[in-house]
């Protein structure tokens, strides 16, 4: 039995636009589990990364609760949530969002220092994890405009687990890379996932997608429909198949 | 160019609350600059204006009726170097009148208006009634400055000069005056002025020669004349042994001539004007980096928009034009509206300055210093926002579209945060100041530009509301508390020492003032025993004399004789002449900065029948000097004490108003100061926050609260502004005196030296880096609003 990382009960989210109000979520109750790969699928507009950003303290819900852990984030206001964030959230963007007027080594580490006083830790954890990530010595002190998009959402990566966060929520990382880059910053996301870091990932990326254990599928701001594939095999072809056909009756 | 106008438009739209800084900072740049070139050119024309209206002579002479002869006026009338003359009478007296709910003293002189006067007229000023018993016609700052109005009665007390009695006499005011010799109470009289009947019943009351004053207009050949006339007059009436400062006013010879009359009156609104337009200047300057500042980033924010242009054909020249259209239409605003606003306030400055110079000075539209004021503002802004503009044409349209600007390139990674010590967002915020560079250095400027006027506003404030001592040395007269006259004829011995023994004296010391000739020229001359006892030091450069035939020379004086330290001059009275050695140089406006300082033997030696007469006596601090006088006046009969003269009185009362003028100017630049840093602050910041609101978005989405991203940005500004704040607080205090020195020099002080209260100026200094910090936190403030999620969405 899996523990319960996260749960929404009657999540709500809707958006204002002029005198019309535009229901994204609706009544969403929903579990996430420790050291899953969870990705959210959907069509454009279904409200995936509404619920990505609702869930990990980025945006408030219009109603509804959000349990993470043991505390209910729904409620807290800008600083206490981003105290949260920083606590227990990573987070890696599809356009990367470094801070271009710092170095990468100081990117990662504006992000460490906040949370940690232990400097000397820090430092040697987010060399160890540039390392990892395959970011060699040479490029720490590089800033963001000298790097590949595929080198700097690795750094983007390592920034999201420099705090050890409970979650990564990741908005499609690969969006903006080529296959070759975007291959390689979901091996990094499949090998921190093996080491028991619970990811929840939105994607409309088949091959980002397939690296996940479990699957939910978003239509009109509810959840469609659920598919466990199971851990991620690399060349698993059933696994694939299986997606393929979850999503095909979901209307992919 | 319709479309040019377009973008423009469109771009202020867009950029409305930068738009609007960039207005208020240019309306308060073209008030100051318009008002300042107002009073400079206008205020002095405005006197040579009423010069031209009434006609004055040249000069006028003062001869108390107790020393008038017809010698004298037949000496005057056949002066080879007077050209026409009239004598009117009046009637003076030493008054004491409410003024705004304060009795002040005024040297009034009743003059009859029905009397046939064509030289050195007078014209009522405003609405005036016609004259019934007992009313009178007062000089305009009667109305403007002690608020007297039509029908009002006023009360003028008085002491009869012989028994001393308090007597008053009360009048109706019918109207308002203005002449050029009679209605400032700087210089000679104040002209009452009364019709026949009424002056004939005053005269019946004051029937005493005491009372009567007989005043020769004249016009003379050449204005250097007067002083041959003058000397000439004093041998005539053997008043060169005379003390001139405090004398008895029955005996007394006053002599003011045009020019005199002129600095007096136009002096303090000089000095004021100067400060205005170099105020003005700065300010000017501050607007205009700002307007620099603002074009750099609006290129940087509007980058893609340059490229979208571009890119569907618009010429570099056609976007740098809209550029400068955009920035014109905003200072060309900001400047219509402040040269608008300064006509609406110059009323207000005029009644400041009319305390001082009795002169209503009335303004109207004047489109020649207007026009200039504005195509100044207007030439700097189109030339600042060419230059610079001109990068646009250095972007390719494909760069410009992708966002790449030509200056946000990191190439240095300032305080790697590996090795940096102190919490993340004070690290960020000084890495934020060593990658701007730039905008750090006009922030610097800005603030030193700033800090100096406002640390020379607190150190003009100072001298004349807290610690007026240096304020009150700028006459260049010995600060005392009382003054006694005695009589020269008479053996001052034992006067002397019972006055020394009188409780709270501390010192009694004879400092009197003589007029002799130093190279031919007729000047004013301190004589005294002993220098060392003096109290105010006004000598800038070497020593008052200490040994015989030692001179100190006034600044004004040793220029115009062309003298310095070490030089020898000739100093006479009659036929007497000795050669004395300039041992030191002086400050000090008396006889517009013709004075001297001389040892008491040495001027005893040239005019062997000089006797002192005036002793200043400093009393122990805290002690009423009125109350002192009347123990005086009880103790001593009229033979020995011909006189006593209230001098912490007479200072207070003399001071006032140049005391409120610049009190009123240095707050009112320590206000702007502030406003400014407000503006620059508040335009600065936004425009960084919109610059940063990317990088914001980040570090709140990772988890940096709102507080700790003002602080971060706030600091940022912080440190600039500290540097900025010290150099120029540091400019202020070791400069406002050389400035001072330049706007005062025409009235004698070459070498000011205003009180730069240290702990004042740090107060000052600490607190424009505290405003200027909570500031910052409050316009940061904003930052609440930048959502880490619009960054995700947007």
């Amino acid at each position: 039995m899996k523990n319960v990382i996260l749960k929404t009960n009657k999540l709500c989210k809707s958006f204002k636009s002029g005198t019309q109000e535009q229901q994204v979520l609706k009544n969403l109750d929903i579990e996430f589990y420790e050291g899953d790969f969870t990705v959210i699928m959907g069509s454009s507009g279904a409200g995936k990364s509404t619920l990505l950003y609702a869930l990990s303290g980025m945006d408030r819900p219009t109603s509804g609760a959000i349990r993470f852990f043991d505390a209910e984030i729904a409620d807290l206001n800008n600083d206490k949530l981003a105290v949260f964030r920083r606590q227990n959230c990573g987070f890696v963007f599809q356009q990367m969002f470094l801070l271009d007027n710092m170095s990468i080594l100081d990117n990662i580490l504006a992000s460490g220092l906040l949370l940690s006083g232990d400097k000397k830790s820090i430092v040697l954890n987010a060399k160890e994890l540039l390392q990892k990530v395959g970011l060699t010595e040479t490029i720490w002190t590089k800033f963001p405009n000298q790097l590949s998009g595929g080198e700097n959402q690795r750094a983007a990566i390592v920034r999201a687990l420099i705090n050890e966060p409970r979650v990564v929520f990741t908005d499609e990382p690969t969006g903006s890379l080529n296959s070759a880059a975007g291959k390689s910053v979901l091996d990094v996301l499949s090998d921190i996932n093996d080491g028991g870091q619970s990811i929840v990932i939105v994607t409309h990326d088949l091959n980002s997608a397939r690296r996940g254990n479990r699957i939910l599928y978003i239509t009109d701001g509810i959840i469609g429909g659920e598919c466990n594939l199971g851990k991620y095999v690399s060349g698993d072809k059933l696994r694939h198949e299986k997606l393929r056909t979850f999503l095909s009756g979901m209307g992919w | 160019m319709n479309k040019l106008w377009m973008h423009a438009i469109a771009n202020i739209r867009k950029t409305k609350s930068a738009s609007g800084t960039l207005v208020v900072m240019f309306v308060i740049a073209a008030l100051l600059l318009n008002t300042g070139l107002l009073v400079v050119i206008n205020y002095g024309s405005f006197f040579n204006n009423l010069k031209d209206e009434i006609k004055p002579s040249n000069v006028y002479f003062a001869l108390p009726d107790k020393i008038y002869t017809e010698e004298v006026k037949t000496y005057i009338n056949k002066n080879k170097h007077v050209k026409n003359t009239q004598m009117n009478d009046g009637l003076v007296i030493g008054a004491d009148i409410l003024s705004k709910g304060e009795e002040k003293s005024f040297p009034i002189m009743f003059s009859n208006m029905d009397e046939k006067r064509e030289m050195s007229k007078w014209k009522f000023v405003g609405e005036h009634l016609p004259a019934e018993e007992m009313s009178v016609y007062v000089p305009d700052i009667f109305k403007a400055v002690s608020g007297y109005k039509l029908n009002d009665k006023i009360k003028v007390k008085y002491r009869d000069p012989v028994t001393k009695e308090a007597k008053s006499l009360a009048f109706t005011v019918k109207g308002y005056t203005e002449d050029i010799y009679f209605s400032s109470t700087d210089t000679g009289y104040i002209s009452f002025y009364l019709s026949e009947g009424t002056y004939q019943k005053v005269a019946n009351i004051l029937n005493k020669p005491e009372y009567r004053v007989h005043i020769v207009f004249a016009n003379v050949d050449n204005m250097k004349n007067i002083s041959v006339i003058e000397a000439g007059i004093r041998e005539i009436l053997h008043l060169n042994s005379a003390s001139l400062m405090a004398a008895d006013p029955s005996t007394m010879l006053v002599v003011i001539d045009l020019e005199l009359i002129g600095m007096a009156r136009t002096m303090m609104a000089s000095m004021v004007s100067i400060m205005m337009v170099m105020f003005a200047l700065i300010i000017v300057i501050v607007c205009l980096l700002v307007v620099r500042f603002r074009i750099v980033n609006s290129i940087e924010e509007d980058i893609m928009n340059i490229g979208s242009l571009k890119s569907i054909g618009y010429t570099s020249r056609q976007i740098i034009l809209s550029v400068i259209l955009q920035f014109s239409l905003i200072a060309g605003i900001g400047s219509l509206i402040g040269i608008a606003l300064s006509y609406p306030a110059l009323p207000s400055i005029s009644a400041v300055f009319e305390q001082q110079s009795g002169l209503r000075w009335v303004q109207g539209f004047d489109a020649g210093i207007s026009g200039a004021a504005f195509l100044i503002l207007m030439v700097f802004v189109v030339l600042i926002a060419f230059v610079a503009s001109r990068r646009i044409s250095k972007l390719s349209p494909i760069r410009a579209l992708r966002g790449e600007t030509t200056s946000r390139k990191y190439k240095r990674n300032h305080l790697p945060l590996e090795n940096a010590k102190g919490k993340v967002p004070v690290v960020l915020a000084f890495k934020s100041v060593l990658q701007s560079m730039k905008q750090n250095i006009m922030v610097i400027v800005i603030l030193i530009a700033v800090a100096f006027s406002g640390s020379f506003g607190v150190i003009m404030y100072y001298n004349t509301a807290v610690d007026t001592k240096a304020f009150a040395e700028v006459p260049g007269m010995e600060i005392t508390n009382a003054i006694a006259v005695l009589n020269p004829q008479k053996d001052q011995t034992e006067a002397v020492k019972t006055i020394e023994n009188m409780d709270n004296v501390r010192k009694a010391v004879y400092l009197d003032e003589v007029k002799v000739k130093v190279e031919g020229n007729e000047v004013a001359a301190y004589v005294m025993e002993d220098y060392s006892k003096k109290e105010t030091r006004l000598v800038y450069e070497g020593w008052y004399p200490e040994n015989n035939n030692e001179i100190t020379l006034a600044g004004i004086l040793a220029q115009r004789l062309g003298k310095t330290i070490g030089d020898s001059v000739t100093v006479g009275v009659g036929k007497h002449q000795e050669k004395f050695k300039v041992v030191g140089l002086s400050n000090g406006s008396q006889m517009g900065g013709l004075n001297t300082s001389l040892l008491a033997s040495d001027y005893g030696r040239i005019n062997p029948s000089f006797r002192h007469q005036t002793l200043n006596i400093y009393l122990d601090k805290g002690t009423d000097a009125e109350v002192f006088i009347n123990k005086l006046e009880d103790k001593f009969d009229k033979s020995m004490l011909l006189t006593a003269v209230n001098f912490d009185k007479g200072m207070a009362e003399g001071m006032a108003s140049y005391q409120k003028i610049i009190a009123a100017m240095g707050l009112a630049m320590l206000i702007i100061t502030l406003l400014v840093v407000t503006l620059v602050l508040y335009f600065l910041i936004s425009s960084s926050l919109i610059r940063k609101k990317r990088e914001l978005g980040i570090q709140k989405a990772i988890g940096f609260t709102t507080y700790q991203l003002m602080n971060q940005l706030s600091i940022s500004f912080t440190v600039p502004i500290i540097i900025g704040a010290l150099i120029g607080t540091l400019l202020g205090a070791f400069y406002t005196n050389s400035l001072m020195s330049i706007s005062m020099k025409s009235v004698g002080v070459m070498r000011s030296g205003f009180i730069v209260n240290q702990y004042w100026i740090i107060a000052f200094g600490i607190a424009t880096i505290v405003f200027s910090y909570l500031l910052s936190m409050l316009i940061t403030w904003r930052i609440r609003k930048i959502s880490a999620y619009a960054l995700v969405t947007e």
